[in-house]
């Protein structure tokens, strides 16, 4: 059964980067992008993997999306040079400083209007913010189920099985389709590295850009004035180290009292 | 003008660089500690398309430019000098000498399957009295029916222990030096084709370094690369895009030893601040980096002009003098940067340090280029 797949890619600045780069412009509340790169949030990678490796086996297509500024289109081209079909940018002022649920429902739109679809995929939860609240969002949007922490999925009997991680094992779903899904990493999706030949054919393809109007979006739903979020203050936690020497005349008294004193403090 | 690299070009060089810190730089120090050939590494990076990178698709390459594959020999290099070593040898001194002299039935046979990863040649050109000069060649050829028979030594060959084949270079008479140099590839195995010695050596440990001996050793003529006579032009013009390739290995080495630079004199603290605070170390910093981007630039250029299609011989000798200088000033000065530790193989600075030294050597030494380079002056 051939698949058609979304998969929502959103670009975010490395999050790899030490923390002692990691700064904070106290005016916009948001992470100053310096000199470090910008990359696929991580899930969102593992996300593409999985839906062209399903690809691979089953037929279909798997169109990217991103809802983000004109610099996102790096990151799906590098979306098209690791295999998807298609790429699609979704950028306009009047969506920017949308909440989680705005843009979920850009997201929705987006999708509705690529086509049909089998399945949608995001990543868990996003590099920056780490907010996991757009793939539920977005399922609500489109109407349909929403399956998260998802790190395998595959084709069976006109259905999809999805294997949804928890805290001791895995839970192994049924659903039908159209169905949306949040992927967690394992090491089955791995994203792969680009080869050089598809990298040079991704820079042959065009990515076209959506607007709000392509979208046919409510105005009442997108950008600040819609937001039920606000971000009051963001700040770098504050790490204090102490150093404490533990007594005791003998080692096997100073362990013990160590144990005592760790325990003391709800560590052990 | 622009100093930009195309989206594609910036794509490939992030490709390249998770790719090298994820899978060729974690195994550095035990490819030259051990000096074991990075075999699985090689064979991701054919995969990839590192193996052909310039060369087209229809010959088992990636289709992409110079450009591309210097900023691939760079990044591969940063991470480990040896990797980088096998990767140009691959791609320039062979890959490319036989996309552009080779045979139609040569390519598809020898580079489909080297562009692709698939498998390792080296190119023997030195001999033990014919290093710099080249077109003194000891190693003869006559023509035997339909075969070429070649009788002599071959010294400091780059990955010949685990060549699939050669491109040999031998003359049909030593008396009219160039004018009588051949080119032949002759497969492993051919008898009368044996490795006499694997070289120990100080740097690029990874790669094996062999002396080769001819002894009556029967090729078909049909693996002779161009026409008699032609050999010597054939082995010059490869190495004016081999050394935009050593350039590129010799920016990265000097990129590398930036890289250690910065971390260590950050972490690293005496008299109560950071190394990175003193001034001195500041200025080498700034040195190793002012040369390096200048290093690069040349390299870019010279790859540029191959591009296209224009005449590239003085700007990839000036390329690959000034960047082999600099990789050896960059990784001296890493080394010095951390004091005792730069010393002690527990830290790289001083796999850098060795490393660095050969780019001033193969394909033409630091005088030979400077050689070349005032010869197009004064000419
Ligand atoms: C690790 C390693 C790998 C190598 N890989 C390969 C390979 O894969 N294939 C291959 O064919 N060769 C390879 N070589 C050989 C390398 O290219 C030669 O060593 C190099 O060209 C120098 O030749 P030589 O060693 O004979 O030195 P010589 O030519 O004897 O030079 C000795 C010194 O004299 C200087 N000199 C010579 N002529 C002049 C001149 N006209 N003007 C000014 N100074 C001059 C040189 O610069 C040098 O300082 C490799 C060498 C090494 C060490």
């Amino acid at each position: 059964m051939p698949l058609n797949i979304i998969v929502c890619i959103k670009q975010v600045i490395d999050p790899e980067i030490p923390a002692s780069q990691f700064k904070i412009d106290p005016g916009t509340k948001r992470q100053v992008q310096g000199s470090h790169s910008l990359v696929i949030s991580a899930y969102d990678q593992n996300a593409l993997e999985v839906a062209i490796q399903l690809k691979e086996k089953q037929g279909g297509k798997v169109t990217a999306i991103s809802v983000g500024a004109a610099t996102a289109a790096t990151a799906l081209k590098s979306a098209l040079s690791m295999g998807a079909d298609e790429a699609i940018l979704v950028d306009d002022p009047a969506i920017a400083a949308s909440d989680q649920q705005g843009i979920a429902y850009v997201l929705a739109k987006a999708t509705q209007k690529v086509g049909t679809f089998d399945l949608v995929l995001t990543g868990c939860v996003s590099g920056d913010w780490g907010d996991r609240a757009v793939p539920a969002f977005m399922a609500e949007e489109l109407g349909i189920g929403c399956v998260s922490f998802v790190s395998r999925i595959e084709a069976k009997d006109g259905q999809v099985v999805l294997r949804r991680v928890v805290e001791d094992g895995y839970e192994l779903i049924e659903a039908k389709t159209p169905v949306l899904a949040s992927v967690i990493s394992d090491d089955t999706n791995t994203p792969r590295y680009p080869k050089l030949k598809d990298i040079m054919a991704a820079g042959k393809k065009t990515i076209p850009t959506w607007k709000a109007a392509d979208l046919v979006l409510d105005p009442d739903r997108v950008g600040s004035g819609a937001a039920r979020v606000a971000i009051t203050d963001v700040y770098l936690p504050l790490k204090e180290s102490k150093c404490e020497m533990i007594k005791g005349d003998t080692p096997q008294e100073q362990a013990a009292n160590l144990a005592a004193r760790l325990r003391e403090l709800k560590l052990i | 003008m622009r100093f930009e690299l195309t989206q594609e070009q910036q794509l490939f060089r992030e490709m390249v660089r998770e790719f090298a810190a994820k899978e060729v730089a974690p195994r550095a120090k035990q490819v030259d500690e051990e000096g074991v050939f990075p075999h699985e590494t090689i064979k991701k990076m054919g995969e990839l398309g590192l193996m052909g990178v310039a060369i087209p698709p229809a010959y088992g390459g990636a289709g992409a430019d110079t450009v591309c594959y210097a900023i691939a020999m760079e990044e591969i290099a940063r991470a480990c000098a040896s990797t980088s070593t096998v990767m140009t040898v691959n791609n320039s001194l062979v890959g490319d000498l036989l996309y552009r002299f080779g045979s139609e039935a040569q390519k598809l046979r020898y580079l489909v399957p080297l562009a692709g990863g698939r498998t390792v040649a080296c190119y023997a050109l030195s001999e033990p009295g014919a290093g710099s000069d080249a077109a003194g060649q000891q190693t003869t050829v006559r023509k035997d029916g339909n075969v070429f028979v070649l009788n002599g030594t071959k010294n400091f060959i780059t990955n010949a222990l685990e060549a699939d084949f050669a491109v040999v270079f031998a003359t049909v008479d030593r008396g009219i030096r160039a004018k009588g140099v051949c080119a032949l590839i002759v497969e492993k195995g051919t008898p009368g084709f044996t490795i006499t010695k694997v070289e120990k050596k100080l740097g690029i440990r990874g790669s094996s370094c062999c002396q080769l001996l001819f002894e009556e050793c029967r090729v078909p003529a049909e693996n002779l690369v161009g026409e008699v006579g032609q050999g010597f032009k054939i082995a010059m013009a490869t190495l004016d895009s081999g050394r935009i390739g050593v350039a590129a290995q010799a920016v990265g080495i000097a990129q590398g030893a930036l890289d250690i630079s910065l971390g260590y004199s950050m972490q690293r603290v005496a008299f109560e601040k950071p190394i990175a605070s003193f001034q001195a170390i500041q200025w080498m910093i700034a040195d190793i980096a002012t040369r390096t981007e200048a290093a690069r630039l040349m390299t870019y250029r010279a790859a540029w002009l191959k591009d296209r299609g224009g005449r590239y011989t003085r700007e990839a000798s000036m390329a690959k003098l000034l960047a082999s200088e600099t990789a050896n000033f960059a990784a001296t000065k890493a080394l010095q940067i951390h004091g005792g530790y730069g010393y002690i193989y527990d830290f790289p600075a001083q796999r850098l340090f060795r490393d660095a030294r050969i780019t001033e050597i193969y394909e033409g030494t630091s005088e030979i280029q400077r050689v070349v380079i005032a010869q197009h002056l004064l000419s």
